[in-house]
């Protein structure tokens, strides 16, 4: 049996002639907790989707749980819990029509949990689902991808319309579920320090490519934030690979680099600055560096 | 499988309730049609019958086809279900089969009223027996060919196509039925329809993003 419960080969998607992914590698070792993370319209709902064969690929292979997602058996899919983004719940069903269909279709159905998770929750089961708040449907869809015992649990941006409270609630579940022995977990969101609070692995798409593929830590290594003071007026050009974003204000400049290392900081002294201090990065601001044009240098 | 065919007639009882009910009255009109058998009666009171109760069987077996699934599109119920232990077959086979249920629930109740009819009111000749099951084959072909139809028609965006390939086979189907009756050419033809319209029906279905 493959180690990679996610594996996406050589993806590549158009709409309309419009290349939304382009040449997608990624695996997701089982256990892992892996943060896919990009700007909107950057494809992450789509590789979800095209992993789950909800969606035919243009090109490439993409495999979840050691199938080809075009051919996902009824059983697979039994193992795979999935909220996803907008939270596709039949609307016109009353919230317990909802509950026993999802429960007759499961494989395994954890009443206990699920019931703890309802209650924690309060959703109304009388109610239609079209009736319920964004936050509400967003927790059915939770409580019914966590009532089935998944093996691999798909979050697209599943904290979208929750409260902070719920939001809470729900991060302390994803990480009561990682304890969990075996359990893969593909988490897509716009909240970044949810991301970087739970995920182990960290993807950045920009378009439509992964120019981030490694640990959070790996990455928080990698990629350093400089600001660098020069006796006189800094620098146009350091002539060093691998620059994300420079910023020159007078003799101060702001450097962010991939793959620091000992040659570039000894390429820097040739400038002869007056002091070079690291600023802390934290992932958002790492994000946002790396979705700037260009930044195709930090996939491991 | 029982939870998704539960599921396709919960969502679509309408039409289950009037296949019975439309059932019911058909029966009821034919009784009282034979009690008041006159011979010198015209014709056209028995077609005047006959052929808005085709015409409603035609539309309401097209419209449930369609509507199950322009519903499913339009509530993305196949990407909800096919994200639990649920294959794309299994969704389409258990609409179909909802489908013949509403089907039968439609005609059974006829065929079996008209062959109790024909044993009272007719001469025992075995060839009555064979014509009302005959009948009663080719109607549920029929029936069963528009629901193919209602399915394309309701899974795609552009209906045009589907509804012109009903104009088509009503425009092959009165004639012959008028001119030659009821016969095994009728059943040949319908079924090869409803297996190329079924298989049309599965690639799109199995082809398309939900």
């Amino acid at each position: 049996m493959d180690e990679n419960v996610i594996k996406v080969e050589n993806l590549v998607k158009y709409f309309d002639g419009r290349c939304v992914l382009d040449g997608i590698n990624l695996n997701v070792p089982r256990g892992c907790i892996y943060g896919l993370l990009g700007r909107n319209g950057s494809g992450k709902t789509t590789i979800i989707r095209i992993l789950l064969g909800l969606e035919p690929p243009t090109r490439g292979r993409t495999f979840l749980l050691d199938a080809e997602s075009t051919e996902l058996s009824a059983k697979l899919h039994g193992r795979i819990g999935y909220v996803a983004e907008g939270h596709n719940l039949i609307q016109n069903y009353r919230v317990g029509r909802l509950i026993k269909l999802c429960k007759d279709l499961s494989l395994q159905w954890n009443d206990e949990f699920f019931d703890h998770l309802i209650e924690t929750f309060r959703l109304p089961a009388d109610r239609r689902v079209k009736e319920l708040s964004i936050g509400m449907r967003a927790q059915l869809n939770l409580a019914l991808a966590m009532a089935i015992d998944p093996e691999l649990l798909i979050f697209d941006d599943p904290t979208l319309g929750l409260d902070t409270v719920a939001r809470r609630r729900f991060l302390e579940l994803a990480i009561e579920l990682i304890q969990q022995q075996g359990r893969t977990i593909l988490f897509c969101s716009h909240i970044l320090g949810d991301v970087e609070r739970i995920a182990d692995k960290i993807g950045i798409l920009a378009a439509g490519k992964l120019v981030v593929d490694c640990p959070l830590e790996e990455l928080k290594e990698r990629v350093k934030k400089l600001r660098v003071i020069f006796p006189e007026s800094a620098p146009a050009n350091l002539h060093l690979t691998e620059i994300i974003n420079q910023q020159n204000q007078g003799r101060e400049m702001v450097i962010t680099a991939a793959n620091w290392n000992k040659q570039k900081q000894t390429a820097l002294e040739i400038f002869k600055p007056s002091s070079c201090t690291e600023i802390p990065m934290s992932l958002e601001d790492i994000f946002i560096e790396c979705t700037k044009p260009n930044p195709e240098y930090i996939e491991s | 499988m029982y939870a998704l065919i539960k599921r396709e007639i919960q969502d679509h009882i309408v039409y289950f309730i009037g296949a019975a009910v439309f059932s019911a009255v058909f029966i009821v009109m034919s009784i009282s049609l034979i009690h008041q058998y006159d011979p010198k009666m015209p014709p056209v009171f028995s077609i005047g019958l006959g052929v808005p109760a085709i015409t409603i069987v035609i539309f309401g077996i097209c419209a449930m086809g369609a509507t199950q699934m322009y519903l499913d599109r339009t509530r993305k119920i196949s990407a909800l279900l096919s994200t639990l232990a649920v294959s794309r077959n299994q969704i389409l086979l258990t609409r179909i089969i909802a489908g013949i249920l509403a089907i039968l629930i439609l005609l059974l109740p006829q065929t079996i009223a008209a062959g109790i009819l024909m044993r009272i009111f007719t001469p025992p000749i075995p060839m009555f027996g064979g014509m009302v099951f005959e009948i009663s084959v080719v109607v549920f072909l029929m029936a069963f060919a528009c629901y193919c139809i209602g399915l394309q028609a309701g899974w795609n965006s552009n209906p045009l196509t589907p509804s012109l390939g009903a104009l088509f086979l009503t425009c092959i189907f009165v004639p012959l039925i008028l001119i030659k009756g009821f016969g095994m050419y009728i059943v040949v033809i319908l079924v090869l329809f409803i297996v190329a319209s079924l298989i049309r029906t599965w690639h799109t279905f199995m082809k398309t993003s939900l």
